[in-house]
């Protein structure tokens, strides 16, 4: 070895050394960061990565299972426990689980059941029923928009590798990226931080809120608060938004709670149902999800019938159901209504299921609802849950 | 393959793996850079690697044959062959639609109804930077200012090199040759500098890439916005471009650095410029002494009282080499305009005394005054056509109180001119203090590590850089 190799590799080893420190302490504060502002897995879709810890849990199960899979408005609008026990009531043993997640669209929500599919045929075990909710608003090109930034990470966090290879389809540049997201990264892509971050500062649009007066902002603030201390002192141990095993992924019922707490939660339910705080509600929805001009992605309903097709794997019988609308605050237009149509004609050809529709049911009424999209607990979850027993109990 | 992405982190990791431990010996070495070029330009596209490759080798011989040529008339044959070559690349894959839609919108205007067949070609990325950088050889070949290299290899080595190859900053054969001739051992001083140059253009594109989000609102939906939040768009356009462009340069030279090589800065905190003519000795440095070089001079430069229509000329074919639109061209007849103007009015008696005034005050106005002129240049290079253009000054020069301002307008405003300013700071404390700051070890691997956890934060490889397109 003469003295300019020697030099060389001297030198080099020196680069390589600083600039792999330099990179080892970027990282380790990167990460540090992302756990101090819950900027990982658990943080960006906890309920989700919940979910999935218990399902060798679930499938163990020896009972006849029954899921309800969808968007929020089934995490909100269906409770398991209370299904089980009126299903008991009239002589059935089952077991259901409350499979419903808010932000994620069927693009996402395709890998979710893909990961669900392979728990259950792991074990050769199967579902005795599926319900699969068709979310229109989730389905629209506004709500695939806006999803843009997240893409990358909830792609790490659901997708197999093969999948993530198939994903990238011969794009190394991609493939890379998307791997380093997900070994290197903690499943956190940097477009998702600089999203959360800038959002604050570059607004993605200007936002005109209906305001109430101040006594009600005020008794509202005041009624929020009261509700949480006491769902506190009810369930000193469970976090609230997660997806609990005990609860089956539900929420709370009102057995659970006390007198107090929810005549405190139904009060506080009415001061969120004032005019304007419905209209704001549902412009919120006009502008994230385009929820009343509904203009369709063709990608997440191609990605909603391989939902039903991954689940029609591993189950005895699946059911597409629409859930109840608030139709006091959500009215499609006929164009609107003409493009739901075509999609709904679409899903059922594609996935050889008729849609249920169960946007207009007599038993659910406006006030029933929390907001302009999600039913109520303690009063809307229960009448829709009675409901989806009634229909469904001849098939358990 | 784009410095600030993943993909490029692996193939420097192991190129700097094979270059320091494995191919120790000058031509190992020359070898392994042109491989490396090629896979990274071949990353892109690699059917445009005979391109990249055919013309160097053509400049490559015709340098040998002006040089062995007796006659003036033949050595100036075998450069004209040369320009012809590289021009006629550039004019067919660059230029080429842009001249036949305006053949036939122009033919439309006296009603002739032309429909012109174009030739819809992929621009090759870089294929400016190339050309110019492998022209440069053989004139100055042919000057005389120095003599043809043997050695094809080591030739295109310097032509593809890969650091630089795509956007710059462009080199000068007479300043790569002879370092590919003697590829040097980067001192631990100088590799220091070179990763605090990557980190430092890393957190201009980081930011570049922010500011693309105003950048962009402003000038898609001008229309619609407030004169603050239209003047905080063209701002942030004026930060990004510069953040975009001279971050890439940096990281460019930062990672030639590590390697041994020895590029001059590109930038010199062009936005402190206190004249057109200064801000053009300060911003894309490389290409502006390409052009003072290799145009203005061979135009006749300040001879024969022709210096207005020659830096007017340059000015223009400066603008035109940035892409084949009327905005390109009017930005650079914008540039020589301004130009031209600043020389005349030097001229005036009550100028001088102006001009050579140490006053802050004056200083100061003579600053705001390039700013602006150089905000106003932006709007036409960005503008999606003239009309667009010409829609955005009026409403940036006409307040329509009627406009409500936008939701956060003045947090943005602040976010945007203090990045802008934070990064003249930066590179002004980079250029004057930089080697000193290597030289503290705890100070500068500390300020290593919180650059580069920024960049790890928020650095999305989501913008490709603006330059790649020229």
């Amino acid at each position: 070895m003469n003295s300019s190799t020697s030099s060389s590799r001297k030198i080099y080893g020196k680069i390589l050394l600083g600039v792999g420190l330099t990179m080892a302490g970027a990282w380790s504060v990167l990460m540090m960061v992302a756990d101090i502002v819950g900027a990982n897995a658990e943080g960006v879709m906890g309920r989700v990565v919940q979910a999935r810890r218990a399902l060798p849990q679930i499938v163990s199960e020896d009972k006849k299972q029954v899921m309800v899979f969808g968007s929020s408005m089934v995490d909100a609008g269906f409770s398991p426990r209370l299904f089980d026990a009126q299903v008991k009531a009239q002589g059935k043993d089952i077991k259901s689980y409350n499979f419903g997640f808010g932000g994620l669209n069927p693009y996402f929500q395709d890998y979710l059941s893909r990961r669900i599919r392979e728990a259950y045929q792991g074990e050769d075990k199967r579902l005795k029923l599926a319900i699969i909710e068709f979310n229109p608003f989730q389905t629209t090109q506004t709500r695939w928009n806006r999803a843009n930034s997240m893409v990358d990470s909830f792609l790490t966090m659901l997708a197999s590798n093969a999948e993530l290879l198939a994903v990238t389809k011969g794009d190394l540049n991609r493939a890379m990226l998307l791997f380093n997201i997900k070994y290197v990264r903690n499943d956190i892509s940097s477009q998702m931080v600089t999203t959360f971050m800038g959002r604050g500062i570059f607004p993605a649009e200007r936002v005109k809120r209906e305001r109430d007066d101040e006594a009600m902002v005020k008794r509202r603030r005041e009624l929020g608060k009261q509700a949480n201390e006491l769902y506190a002192a009810d369930f000193p141990d469970l976090v609230r938004r997660q997806w609990s095993l005990p609860l089956q992924g539900g929420r709370t019922i009102p057995q659970d709670r006390s007198a107090k707490s929810l005549e405190v939660y139904a009060e506080y339910i009415k001061t969120q149902q004032t005019a304007a705080q419905m209209t704001n509600f549902r412009n919120r929805r006009i502008r994230t999800a385009d929820v009343l001009g509904l203009n369709f992605e063709p990608l997440l309903v191609e990605s909603f019938i391989r939902i039903v097709e991954n689940f029609k794997q591993f189950s005895d019988k699946v059911e597409v159901v629409m859930l109840p609308r608030n139709t006091d605050w959500i009215n499609y237009s006929p164009e609107a209504q003409a493009r739901l149509n075509s999609a709904i004609a679409q899903i059922e050809k594609g996935t050889g299921l008729s849609i249920r529709n169960h946007q207009n049911l007599e038993q659910i009424n406006p006030q029933m609802f929390r907001d302009a999209t999600h039913l109520a607990r303690y009063q809307g979850d229960i009448v829709y849950t009675q409901f989806l027993v009634e229909q469904y109990i001849g098939d358990l | 393959m784009i410095f600030n992405t993943p993909i490029f982190f692996w193939f420097f990791a192991l190129f700097l793996l094979c270059y320091g431990f494995v191919f120790l010996r000058q031509t190992p070495r020359v070898y392994l850079i042109v491989a490396a070029s090629l896979v990274f330009y071949g990353a892109w596209n690699y059917k445009f690697i005979p391109l990249l490759v055919g013309s160097g080798v053509a400049d490559y011989f015709i340098a040998l044959a002006i040089f062995k040529a007796t006659e003036k008339s033949h050595k100036k044959r075998w450069l004209w062959l040369s320009v012809t070559i590289n021009l006629g690349i550039l004019g067919l894959f660059k230029y080429a639609d842009f001249v036949l839609v305006s053949v036939a919108e122009f033919l439309l205007v006296f009603g002739y109804q032309a429909s012109l067949p174009t030739l819809s070609w992929v621009l090759p990325v870089g294929i400016s930077f190339y050309t110019f950088q492998s022209l440069s050889y053989t004139i100055d070949v042919y000057r005389g200012d120095m003599k043809p290299r043997k050695g094809l290899v080591e030739f295109v080595a310097a032509l593809s090199f890969f650091p630089q190859l795509v956007a710059g900053p462009i080199l000068r054969a007479k300043h790569i040759l002879p370092q590919m001739h003697a590829i040097a051992l980067p001192t631990w001083h100088s590799a220091k500098y070179g990763f605090l140059l990557i980190t430092v253009g890393l957190l201009k594109k980081t930011g570049a890439d922010l500011l693309a989000i105003p950048a962009q609102t402003a000038f898609y939906a001008h229309d619609t916005l407030s004169t603050l939040e239209l003047w905080t768009g063209v701002l942030a356009f004026t930060g990004q471009i510069y953040g975009d462009f001279s971050g890439y340069s940096d990281m460019a030279i930062g990672i030639a650095m590590l390697l041994g090589f020895n590029i001059p800065l590109n930038f010199r905190v062009p936005y402190f410029a206190l004249s057109p003519v200064d801000f053009w000795r300060r911003w894309h440095i490389s290409l502006s002494s390409w052009l003072k070089d290799y145009l203005y001079i061979s135009l006749g430069g300040n001879r024969n009282n022709n210096r207005t229509r020659n830096v007017f000329i340059t000015m223009l074919l400066g603008g035109l080499w940035h892409g084949a639109a009327w905005t390109f061209i009017a930005w650079g007849a914008f540039h020589g305009l301004i130009i031209t103007a600043t020389h005349y009015l030097a001229g005036f008696e009550c100028f001088k005394g102006f001009n050579a005034s140490n006053s802050r005050w004056i200083k100061l106005f003579k600053w705001a005054v390039t700013f602006y002129l150089i905000m106003i240049g932006w709007v036409l290079f960005r503008a999606e056509n003239m009309t667009a253009a010409m829609g955005m000054l009026a409403n940036m020069h006409m307040v329509d109180w009627a406009v409500e301002l936008g939701h956060n307008a003045l947090t943005i405003f602040a976010f945007v001119s203090g990045w802008v300013l934070l990064v003249h700071l930066m590179d002004y404390y980079v250029i004057k203090r930089g080697d000193k700051l290597v030289d503290k070890p705890w100070r500068f691997w500390l300020l290593m590590i919180v650059a580069q956890s920024i960049c790890l934060m928020i650095g999305e490889p989501s913008d490709e850089f603006i330059y790649f397109q020229f």
